[in-house]
């Protein structure tokens, strides 16, 4: 390596697009990794002041999985400014309304209110499901792996594997399964 | 100050006033309305200023050291090594570089902070530390994704 390119880096200020699946996955803990890439803090460059943050489009956010009992716990507080206006929405009420909700307000709370807060959230791209505009599609370089990994459930394997997956013992024919 | 008589020079001792304010008008110089020029409001702003900026002294190399944190992180990540494995596998190497050094590599001589990753990734695959294992992305979204645009 020459003396020149030893300290060169290419496109180091080029905005990346990850993609993150947040299906099975803990919205707030998620929003600790996602403010990571989205505030850059994940590139040796970072700043506070440095404009250095990527996009993050996030898919599949009706399928979060709070944990514990929060769905029915954890309570959104709204005040619309005039006498009598608060209102408080529980997060499967909000979830319900608009399944992007509750990984926004996580991902938004999750950073430090500040007047670049809301210039980040705007590279922050959340879809309920994994349809995804193509021209969206078309920037994506990166998948952000997982928090916890997405167990499949027992009724998404098909009939065969299934049956012919090795056992212990067989039931007898008597014996009633509940 | 010239007086013409002892009854002046007897009222008019103790600091001269007008040297004294001077002083805090100068530090106040910068303010805007009335805290620049009525003594007793640039008095109030000149003292809670110079209290931020005792306190700023040391708040200042907090920031700093948070940041140099933050890239050394952000490097180490970006070669698959977490931070405290890659200090301690350096100190381990005999390589005493603090916080300040490593961020100034890892953010303008990314491929020096490489060589001094790839030293300590080797320091602790020879002693046998377990946090170099990453999981590869079990489910492949994306590439399913682009398979399906085709």
């Amino acid at each position: 390596m020459s003396t020149i390119k030893r300290v060169q880096q290419w496109a180091t200020f080029a905005r990346i697009w990850h993609i993150y699946d947040a299906a099975w996955q803990n919205p707030f803990e998620s929003a600790k990794l996602l403010r990571k890439y989205l505030m850059g803090m994940h590139k040796p460059i970072y700043h506070p002041l440095n404009d250095c943050g990527d996009h993050v489009i996030v898919i599949n956010s009706k399928d979060i999985a709070l944990p514990g009992d929060e769905w029915k716990k954890r309570v959104y507080f709204h005040h619309t400014g005039y006498p009598g206006g608060a209102s408080w929405t529980l997060a499967w009420e909000l979830h319900t309304k608009d399944p992007t909700l509750v990984l926004k307000k996580a991902v938004y709370n999750s950073m430090k209110g500040n007047l670049q807060r809301r210039y980040t959230m705007e590279r922050l791209h959340i879809f309920p499901d994994s349809n995804i505009p193509e021209n969206i599609m078309k920037n994506v370089s990166n998948q952000l792996q997982q928090l916890r990994p997405k167990p499949t459930r027992l009724d998404s394997y098909d009939e065969k594997y299934v049956k012919e997956f090795p056992k212990i013992i067989d039931y007898p024919k008597d014996y009633i399964l509940r | 100050m010239v007086f013409t008589s002892i009854v002046n020079f007897v009222r008019s001792r103790g600091p001269d006033e007008f040297w004294r304010k001077r002083k805090v008008f100068r530090l106040a110089a910068h303010y805007i309305g009335r805290r620049r020029n009525c003594y007793s409001i640039a008095i109030k702003n000149v003292h809670r200023a110079l209290v931020y900026a005792t306190k700023g002294r040391k708040l200042k190399k907090l920031d700093m050291a948070d940041l140099w944190t933050t890239r050394i992180r952000a490097g180490c990540e970006e070669h698959g090594i977490d931070y405290f494995t890659f200090k301690e596998c350096l100190a381990r190497e005999n390589v005493f570089l603090n916080r300040k050094s490593l961020a100034d590599l890892a953010c303008w001589e990314p491929y020096t902070f490489k060589s001094l990753a790839d030293i300590a990734k080797q320091r602790a695959a020879d002693d046998g530390l377990n946090c170099l294992n990453r999981i590869e992305n079990s489910d492949h979204i994306l590439s399913k994704m682009l398979k399906n645009k085709k």
